[in-house]
């Protein structure tokens, strides 16, 4: 073909085509009689300008293509090959492309073989939903033709329409199922894949499309690669299900690599797999150790680490390979099943290439890393070395993200390294060109620095992002000299004359963090004039219990700490003592043997003013005799300032060991005044109103403090049976185990121990653990045994032990 | 057209290639027609409505071979009839003789034709073919000349012949009329 020429003279044929001289070259396409050659020419040119994605208007599309639709006048089959391709790129942009439907059909009945797959694929190509009824038989044909181009493009058309007309395409079914059959290795993949499609939804299809399948009767190593990632998902769906586990291990002694590693790797996936099951898979792939073999066991170290480490010595050797990312995998991998002793040495071998990578690589070893470090806590110097080495090497954000990422993993879990690591990241924000980073880092230097031994060295660091750094990390630097400034009392005054420097900066953001630092600030230091006794011991906001569930309001933990903050304010409610607990989603407080009912007001409706706004509460039910007596009421201060929210405060006194739940009618009271809405001055005369608020229920579960054991097995045999209490529900109202679980913490208010939190989605059966303190320092410990069964709802079994039997009543009765 | 080959076609060694475009309502008989002129053609006892447009080269005794571009009849595609007026020599309209009453559709489609632009400008013969005549109590091609309005095409050359597409009956003497039409 007059195409292949060298190089040269193919840049001069297709550079600088322009798409107007292009398009009135097309005329030659009217001739008569028809230049093949010529015409094969220009379509190519066209088509090389439609790949270099030059757009043709519609107008432009549809005079293109009906002037090529003249060339179906032409038997040349070249020319019409050449056609065909063009009517396929064209038929999204022009109009009346369904025009060559007849023709297009007209060539799939012709006795030429050659153009009767690129005649499907056009064909397909232009058909639309409504008529692709016409061209059925002609597709039902193509499926079933001995010629295996054909019917794997007719099999791959037919995927392609499936999307629009599904119920059309379901009725090739037989068709489909004999091409699976045929002797084409090609067709018989994407038969198998057609089939799959239309059988997709009807799951005992498909397990006995895969069953009838898995006995051998394909021979295409693709088509078995489908097959095994279909078996993979039946038993990803079922789980439990090991009914098909023995045709995937068959599959592994199969001639074809690919399909050797498809099946080890659907074996690695499984959900649950025991390291019996592993062992055969792992075996096959120790005999491969291509990439992909060696990116699987990496996987599966993280979650089976035991039944990777036979293959440790083959991966040895893959440490020096020359492809770098087959030896970042195997490294990383060692990282994760070796030994202790291993570490240093791999780590030095990772040192040493770590240049020669590209970032994707360095985060997974620094993913491994991340995870050794927690495996091995005795090697965190190494580890915290290494990263702040590579800290400091050139990367993007992605990568340094996983680093500093680790680093924080490492800090809060590994005490004994917070300092050194701390520094370590006080010299990255130094030179930190990631604005996103440098302020996270600068939060956790807020929280964590004031409790190191030294804080006063980070104050520096701090200091010199507010005086260098762009708006955003100054805000953060801010923000964090304010934590040190409110829990360090020693460099308090110094840091107070750093923000005042500070305050005259020209940036909005930073002056605003400024101001919002100074209220606490000096809310910190009223505190700690005001009580005496507090100068002794350094004062520490951190030192108010506060429980940082999620508050209702926005901003919940800072929500939370203000609360405290201004409580302790109030003087009569300081004197009640440290608060026990908050409860979350109505801001109901109680004190050791008073409630303090604190609501947020807030004056929704402008040009009112609202005066002598109190709360009148009663006590509507409750289960003990002795009634929670009014003890103390905060009166509303008159306020003229709109939307602004502020706080009333009821104090309720409970008998000492009482622990009545009651529910408490609300009506709010206030006096409205109108408001002048120009001037903002209130009229003299307003009238009274109410509003009756919702209720507010005092629960066990307000009684309760969460507590984390981390042991609860022991913690559990410690209280011992004697302490006991066993009661049985049926919860039918509850449709699934997990809806039970967050129903049951949320009722009893405790915390989920070992992680029994966390529920599969499908689960039957769980086991939920959970701690708590009741009122009094009294520990209970909970175990609930629930089994969901669809007829009867979820029933559940609850064994509470505790060292007061009263309490365990307490605690059981209450989830009815 | 090279030299050498108009050479060749003025002696009669190789054959002409003339375009010919094949209109009418959907029904009308075209593709019929077309299948009756085919040499090699294995008779088709089902004719499934054309989608788009056909394309069939079949050669006569004339000296010239008809490439014919046979176009759908049916409403939605006989807008498309326009694009490929520019490249024939002839054309070919089928009137279905047994069906009075869209005998006024296919005169408007007849008029809308001749009146584009491109037809008003290129002289081209036209024959009209009256088909179905085995069909009883037909229009006989007086009657479906006079239903068309035939008579007021003043500007070029037409004509009428009775014709059944199943046999071929009538379609060789039309085309004996196109090929003397096109000699020149």
């Amino acid at each position: 073909m007059s195409l292949k020429r060298d190089d040269e003279s193919d840049q001069s044929l297709y550079a600088n085509l322009d798409k107007s001289t292009v398009l009135q070259e097309a005329r030659v396409f009217n001739e008569t009689p028809i230049n093949a050659r010529k015409c094969r020419a220009t379509l190519t040119k066209i088509l090389y300008l439609i790949y270099q994605s030059e757009r043709l208007q519609t107008k432009e599309a549809t005079e293109t293509f009906f002037s090529i639709t003249k060339l179906f006048q032409s038997q040349d089959i070249p020319l019409r090959q050449a056609v065909y391709l063009l009517i396929k790129e064209l038929s999204t942009v022009a109009e009346d492309v369904i025009m060559v439907t007849a023709s297009l059909s007209k060539d799939l009945t012709a006795k030429s073989e050659i153009s009767k797959a690129n005649a499907i694929r056009a064909l397909c190509k232009i058909t639309d939903a409504s008529m692709i009824q016409g061209i059925e038989r002609f597709l039902k044909q193509a499926i079933v033709d001995k010629n295996h181009a054909i019917s794997s493009a007719a099999l791959v058309s037919s995927l392609h329409l499936f999307g629009n007309s599904k119920d059309v395409v379901r009725r090739w079914a037989n068709e489909v199922q004999e091409s699976v059959n045929s002797k084409g290795g090609i067709t018989q993949y994407h038969a198998l894949g057609l089939l799959y499609q239309i059988r997709q939804h009807d799951r005992m299809a498909v397990i006995k499309l895969v069953q009838s399948l898995s006995r051998g009767t394909l021979r295409s190593p693709l088509a078995y690669c489908m097959l095994v990632r279909y078996t993979a998902k039946i038993m990803d769906e079922e789980e439990g299900n090991r009914a098909m586990y023995e045709s995937l291990e068959g599959w592994l002694r199969h001639r074809n690599e690919m399909v050797v590693y498809e099946a080890a790797r659907a074996i690695c996936n499984m959900r649950d797999v025991t390291p019996k099951e592993l062992f055969p898979a792992v075996s096959a792939l120790q005999l491969m150790l291509v990439f992909a073999a060696i990116r699987t066991l990496n996987k599966l170290a993280l979650s089976n680490p035991a039944s990777v480490a036979p293959c440790n010595l083959d991966m040895e050797n893959l440490i020096t390979d020359t492809n770098r990312s087959i030896a970042t995998y195997a490294i990383t991998t060692l990282l994760k099943t070796g030994n202790e002793a291993s570490v240093d040495r791999l780590m030095k071998q990772i040192t040493g290439f770590m240049s020669e990578i590209s970032d994707d690589f360095k985060i997974i070893v620094v993913d491994a890393i991340r995870s050794l470090c927690l495996k091995f806590p005795a090697k965190q110097g190494v580890m915290i070395n290494f990263l702040s080495n590579i800290l400091r090497d050139e990367g993007g954000y992605e990568f340094k993200r996983s680093i500093v990422e680790a680093i924080f993993d490492i800090i809060y879990h590994i005490p004994e390294a917070k300092e050194y690591a701390l520094s370590h990241l006080c010299e990255f924000i130094e030179d930190c060109e990631f604005t996103k980073l440098a302020v996270r880092i600068l939060h956790l230097l807020g929280v964590e620095g004031p409790k190191s031994a030294t804080p006063s060295k980070f104050i520096r660091y701090i200091y010199n992002r507010i005086i260098l750094e762009n708006a955003t990390v100054k805000a953060a630097a801010v923000s964090a000299m304010g934590h040190f400034a409110v829990e360090v009392p020693e460099l308090r005054e110094r840091i107070r004359v750093l923000l005042t420097r500070a305050l005259d900066d020209n940036d909005d953001e930073v002056r605003d963090r400024e101001t919002f630092s100074w209220p606490t600030l000096e809310n910190g230091l009223v505190n700690y004039l005001a009580h005496p006794e507090l100068q002794r011991a350094p004062f520490d906001i951190a030192a108010i219990p506060t429980v940082t569930r999620c508050v209702a309001a926005p901003g919940s933990a800072d929500a939370q700490r203000a609360y405290a903050a201004a409580m302790e304010k109030i003087p009569e409610l300081a004197m009640l003592g440290d608060i026990f607990k908050s409860s979350k989603p109505v801001e109901l407080t109680e004190s050791e043997t008073e409630y303090v009912v604190s609501f947020n007001c807030r004056n929704t409706i402008n040009d009112v003013v609202l005066e002598n706004v109190s709360v009148a509460m009663t006590v509507e039910a409750t289960t003990t005799s002795s009634q929670p007596t009014c003890h103390w009421r905060e009166p509303w201060r008159p306020s003229t300032r709109i939307r602004c929210p502020r706080n009333i405060y009821v104090v309720y006194k409970r008998n000492s060991n009482v622990t009545p739940v009651a529910t408490f009618g609300n009506t709010l009271k206030f006096v409205v005044k109108d408001c002048d809405p120009a001037t903002g001055e209130a009229d003299e005369e307003g009238y009274e109103d109410e509003y009756l608020l919702e209720d507010l229920e005092l629960t066990t579960a307000d009684y309760i403090q969460p507590t984390f054991v981390s042991d609860f097995g022991r913690t559990w045999e410690q209280v011992g049976q004697q302490h006991e209490m066993v009661e049985a529900f049926e919860l039918s109202a509850i449709t699934s185990v997990k809806d039970a679980v967050t129903k049951i913490i949320d009722i009893l208010g405790m915390e989920a121990c070992d992680g029994s939190y966390s529920v599969k989605d499908k689960a039957t059966t769980h086991t939920l653990l959970l701690a708590g303190m009741f009122v009094g320092g009294i520990g209970a410990l909970v175990r609930c045994r629930m089994a969901y069964d669809a007829s009867s709802g979820v029933t559940l079994e609850i064994a509470c032990r505790c060292e007061d039997p009263e309490v365990c009543e307490r605690i059981v009765n209450s989830i009815v | 057209m090279g030299l050498w080959s108009s050479f060749l076609t003025s002696l009669g060694i190789i054959k002409r290639k003339v375009n010919i475009l094949l209109v009418g309502l959907d029904n009308a008989g075209k593709s019929t027609i077309i299948n009756g002129l085919k040499v090699s053609a294995v008779p088709q006892t089902e004719v499934v409505p054309t989608v788009g447009f056909n394309v069939e080269t079949f050669s006569t005794q004339h000296r010239l071979t008809f490439t014919v571009f046979d176009m759908s009849g049916q409403g939605k595609y006989r807008d498309l009839w326009e694009y490929y007026y520019p490249d024939v020599e002839a054309i070919v309209f089928v009137i279905d003789a047994s069906d009075k009453i869209r005998a006024c559709v296919a005169r408007d489609e007849l008029e809308t034709m001749l009146q584009n632009k491109v037809l008003r400008d290129r002289k081209i013969p036209i024959l009209f073919f009256a088909n179905k005549m085995d069909v009883e109590g037909g229009m006989s091609p007086s009657e479906c000349s006079g239903a068309l309005g035939l008579e007021e095409i003043k500007d070029r050359n037409w004509t009428i012949c009775a014709t059944n597409g199943i046999t071929g009956q009538g379609v060789g003497v039309g085309l004996d009329w196109l090929a003397e039409e096109l000699k020149y």
